[in-house]
């Protein structure tokens, strides 16, 4: 036998609710009992399990008017018209039809109806109104009635007759079916009301820290409580998904041994392009290829003197033309990561050593979705004695093999400062073709030479925004930037 | 590394020219070999492919180069390509002094007895757009006239003109004035830039006074080329003479592949005669020890010798440690022993490269900032923040027009930004998260984000780039104790001392509710509520607080 003790609070509200009714609807019971509907019907399941209450469903029909009727309503029925013209002095339906009173389609409605109803009788050939025609008609009362909509089961014999009559008119009522789901206790849920009024514990929500401390939480039975019921959603704080990004890479470069380097995104021309063996008149270095800093036109080259003039004479050398050290002063926002590098080993001159960075670049575009105007550019740099291609590919096929990319290939491309020069290509299963993947080659002596880098080195790099494209499964690398809630609390930290 | 956004020149190559110029290659086949000639293969259909170059391979302009390369890939025909002048054309070109100053080189070929039916003319067309938007740079370094050969009488002038001097120019159906031209055709108006600086304009007119062009805006008419011309004459002028020799070589090249006959003609400038096309070429010497050392292989001689061919060159060993490489005419990029490295790579076949793995006697690590960064992103994670990227070139409205504050005295702009929201590097990260909080207002609050990234500003002429930090925290009841209290979390736990806040004005704050964020008794930072006025420009229905801090001074501190 339950005893009160395992109600839960929604199962004793409904339950009381239904104590002195036959039955309610789900809609009464929430309105009675304060619940919403979704914990009513959870309610319901559990006290139906426990065979204390029935639901039973119920189809009812319900007559409404329709427009058409409301129209006769109105205006009046076809009869009635017909008759009310009469009285005016029409004696057929000629005139009647003439007067416009009634319309061609309903003469036989009207005729009917009122003969029905006893309105009119032929005399002479002429229709004339009888003083029955004064009453109202079954039909009209009928329509007047249901004009709030009335339940058939509320019907009258009397009305069902007239309803069959009313059904044959055009567009004059409309039936709905409803469906009701009515609660009813069973006789054993009435078996133990009386228990349930007995309540004899106090019922507590809270645990409190008064209660705790004081002992009286022996005394006291707690509710249980609706452990199904849905909470607030919040969110976690989080990284940037193309921080996690640059995370993961920067751990895969530390475990093969590269340190992380940095440097300002404001570089003369002279790093940015020259050192790097790109013409002063490359189209690269053009306005609408590279962001210059507008009444900034010179700053001074942080190069050594000496490292000036050998670059400059490689360019006098190289291209029959003048070097401007004016062209070499103007300060950009860097178009790649090289220039760091590069600055780095000309600082440390090491014979050995591997470095990277991930860091902005900044190419004047116009944004779309597949192209930004700044975005991370990702490179690494080894340096050692007697590098060689081999050992490039090597550290491609060591590097993207760390990032679950196993299907490579490698294409022989061009940069101003790398000779030879080699593309990847990284098989896509998703997108099920070869996508370019990162840019390398070993740095051109015209390039380290100069700077006083004795020894071979190794370089690669790409851009970062389309490896996270892949991974979140974006078309548009704007979103990356959007800073969209929905997509920031969204991405699941874990990728599978 | 990232490949330049420039947009790269495509060849279209028709396949059944192709399997003629390549006896009878297999598509396939050409498809998979292109790639390692470091052509990008952009579309192919039933009847052409498409490639992509780099354009420091002007050979490889047309579908001719492209098979020329191929077919040594292949090892269909390897070694130094056949050149050889037919004979003398008998045409000269007189060049007169006034074009020292405006357009001084000219150089030239007569073409004979070819075909340009069949493709040819369409190859030709296309090459010469893409050498004079690459080496030619956009015309101004120099250009190529291409002309009918049938029409010209010897000798040429080339010389300068006034501006009102008429003829009539290509496709056009009477006579322009120079100065017209320059003013009314597009032609004209795209090129014209490069002779502003003069009053003299270069034209290069036969004997008969046809003129064969104005360079390097437009040909005549008098000497047009259809497809039907079986004899052509062309011309480059530059500014650079080096250029123009080289525009040339890969013009008679590709013609002479093409099935012309190639004839000199006589410069004569002053009393100066030389006869083009110079077509001599370079031999390089490299140890075969270094070769082999870049590339990680230990090829023998022979097998060098072999591979080189395959990239078109000749090679000879010369006593075992020695290659000499004969270097074509149209390879203008081969300069440097590491450039014959390269050749010897692709004739190689890069697919054929083993990779190899040197141990690493480096240990990595992180860089020291960005440990420090890393501790203050996770200090504020953990205090329910959302990291957001913004970009670093942001817009004057998002910055100043919100706050309706006037820029600084020397604000970033950048020069003719293709998108006006990123012409100006950012002098503060609190105006851009406020941008990232109006693209969420119909998420749910509160929202908190922070951005660690770099903010600029110039200060004596020269330029700073900071790292900063910033926090925005939009509910209904945010407010300044909030903010606070989190800048404090943050400073305590990622550097143990306390922050304290002074009272002080900042454009973006409300009235009165301002501080400037002191940290071992230096300004770091702001910190406010935001001013309802920035609010409602931003479409924002919250309050907002926020802070600011400058990273480097209170990581260098610690």
């Amino acid at each position: 036998m339950t005893t009160a003790e395992a109600f839960h609070p929604i199962e004793r509200s409904i339950l009381y609710a239904l104590s002195n009714k036959d039955n309610l609807s789900i809609d009464s019971l929430a309105a009675n009992t304060g619940l919403s509907i979704d914990q009513i019907r959870r309610g319901i399941e559990w006290l139906k399990f426990k065979n204390l209450i029935s639901v039973e469903q119920f189809s009812r029909q319900r007559i409404l008017v329709a427009p058409g009727g409301l129209k006769a309503t109105k205006n009046g029925l076809p009869e009635r018209r017909l008759v009310n013209s009469l009285k005016k002095g029409k004696v057929n339906i000629a005139e009647v039809l003439a007067a416009g009173d009634i319309k061609n389609e309903e003469i036989n409605a009207a005729i009917a109806g009122a003969r029905r109803n006893h309105w009119i009788e032929l005399i002479e050939g002429k229709m004339i109104p009888t003083h029955f025609a004064d009453n109202q008609s079954p039909e009209e009362g009928f329509l007047t009635k249901i004009i709030p909509g009335i339940e058939i089961s509320k019907l009258t014999q009397e009305d069902r007759n007239v309803l069959e009559e009313i059904r044959k008119r055009p567009n004059y009522v409309l039936i709905k079916e409803e469906k009701e789901t009515l609660i009813s206790l069973t006789e054993s849920a009435r078996q133990i009301l009386p228990t349930l009024n007995r309540e004899e514990y106090e019922e507590r929500r809270l645990l409190t820290p008064e209660l705790i401390t004081s002992g009286k939480w022996k005394e006291t039975r707690f509710s249980s409580l609706d452990v199904e019921a849905p909470t607030p959603v919040i969110f976690p704080g989080r990284r940037h998904p193309l921080m996690e990004i640059i995370e993961e890479i920067k751990e895969i470069f530390i475990g093969l041994g590269f340190s992380e380097i940095e440097g300002p995104i404001i570089q003369s021309s002279f790093w940015n392009f020259d050192a790097l063996f790109t013409p002063q008149d490359h189209p690269a270095r053009e306005l609408q290829d590279t962001f210059y800093i507008s009444n900034q036109t010179q700053q001074p080259i942080s190069a050594s003197k000496d490292q000036i003039t050998r670059v400059s004479r490689i360019h006098k050398q190289r291209w029959n033309r003048g070097w401007d050290v004016r062209e070499g002063q103007r300060p950009v926002l860097r178009t790649h990561t090289t220039p760091v590098t590069v600055q780095h080993l000309a600082k440390v001159k090491s014979d050995a050593g591997r470095f990277f960075l991930i860091d902005k670049v900044f190419r004047n575009e116009k944004l779309s979705y597949k192209h930004l105007a700044e975005f991370y550019q990702i490179e690494g740099v080894a340096i050692a004695p007697d590098a060689s291609l081999r050992e490039l590919i090597g550290l491609q096929k060591e590097f993207y093999a760390k990032m679950g990319l196993t299907r490579i290939k490698f294409w022989p491309t061009f940069f101003p400062y790398t000779e030879p020069s080699l593309q990847s290509m990284v098989y896509n299963e998703r997108l099920e073709r070869w996508i370019e993947l990162f840019g390398m080659g070993i740095f051109r002596p015209e390039v380290t030479e100069p700077l006083g880098i004795k020894n071979r080195v190794l370089a690669w790099g790409g851009g970062l925004e389309r490896i996270a494209m892949l991974r979140f499964e974006l078309d548009d690398v704007r979103e990356l930037y959007r800073n969209k809630l929905a997509w920031l609390r969204g991405v699941p930290k874990c990728q599978l | 590394m990232v490949e330049g956004r420039a947009k790269m020149p495509v060849v279209t190559v028709k396949i059944k020219r192709l399997k003629k110029l390549i006896s009878d290659i297999r598509v396939d086949t050409a498809l998979e070999m292109l790639p390692f000639i470091g052509l990008d293969i952009e579309g192919v259909d039933k009847e052409t492919i498409r490639v992509e170059y780099n354009p420091n391979r002007p050979d490889l302009s047309s579908d001719i180069g492209i098979a020329r390369a191929l077919r040594g890939l292949l090892e269909i025909e390897t070694g130094l390509p056949k050149f050889k002048l037919a004979g003398k054309s008998g045409i000269a070109i007189r060049v007169q002094g006034s074009v020292c100053k405006v357009r001084p080189y000219i150089v030239a070929f007569a073409a004979n007895d070819g075909t340009l039916q069949d493709e040819t003319l369409k190859q030709l067309i296309s090459m010469q757009e893409d050498l004079h938007n690459g080496i030619g740079r956009k015309r101004r370094k120099a250009s190529i006239g291409i002309h009918n050969l049938d029409v010209i009488t010897s000798p040429i002038t080339y010389k300068t003109v006034t501006g009102d001097y008429s003829f009539r120019p290509l496709n056009e159906s009477s006579d322009f004035s120079i100065d017209c031209i320059l003013s009314d055709l597009e032609i004209g108006k795209q090129y014209g830039h490069i002779l502003a600086d003069f009053d003299r304009y270069p034209l290069l007119i036969d004997n008969a006074g046809k003129v064969l062009s104005f360079p390097p805006v437009i040909n005549g008419q008098a000497t047009r080329v259809t497809d039907n011309c079986s004899n052509l004459f062309v011309e480059v002028t530059a500014i650079d003479e080096d250029t123009a020799e080289d525009l040339l070589a890969i013009l008679a090249i590709t013609l002479y592949d093409a099935g012309f006959d190639i004839n000199s003609v006589n410069i004569e400038s002053g009393k100066k005669t030389s006869k083009t096309p110079r077509m001599t070429q370079k031999v390089i010497s490299a140890d075969v020890s270094y070769l082999n050392n870049i590339l990680g292989l230990s090829l023998g001689a022979k097998q060098m010798e072999h591979c080189l061919e395959k990239s078109r060159l000749d090679a000879s060993i010369r006593n075992r440690k020695n290659i000499a490489c004969t270097i074509p005419r149209y390879r203008i990029d081969i300069n440097h022993p590491i450039d014959i490295a390269e050749e010897l790579a692709i004739g190689y076949g890069i697919y054929n490269l083993e990779p190899s793995f040197p141990a690493s006697y480096s240990v990595g690590e992180k860089n020291s900032l960005s440990v420090h960064f890393n501790a203050i992103r996770e200090s504020l994670i953990g205090l329910g923040m959302i990291e957001s990227l913004n970009f670093l070139l942001t817009s004057k409205e998002v910055q100043y027009d919100t706050f309706d504050a006037p820029p600084p005295k020397h604000p970033l702009f950048v020069e003719t930004s293709k998108s006006i929201e990123h012409e100006l590097l950012r002098d503060s990260l609190i105006p851009v998260l406020l941008k990232s909080l109006s693209y969420n207002i119909h998420e749910q609050y509160p929202q908190k984000l922070f951005e660690i990234g770099k903010t600029f500003l110039k200060s004596n002429r020269m330029i700073e780039e900071r790292w900063s930090v910033g926090a925005v925290i939009a509910n209904t009841e945010s407010g300044y104790t909030e903010i606070k209290s989190a800048m404090q979390a943050l400073l305590r736990s990622c550097f143990g001392r306390e922050a304290i806040t002074t009272p002080s004005t900042n454009h973006m704050f409300m009235k009165g509710r301002s501080a400037q964020v002191m940290f071992e008794g230096k300004s770091v930072g702001i910190i406010g509520e935001i001013t309802p006025l920035a609010l409602e420009k931003f479409k924002l229905r919250m309050p907002v607080a926020a802070f600011e801090i400058n990273l480097l001074p209170t990581i260098k501190d610690k």
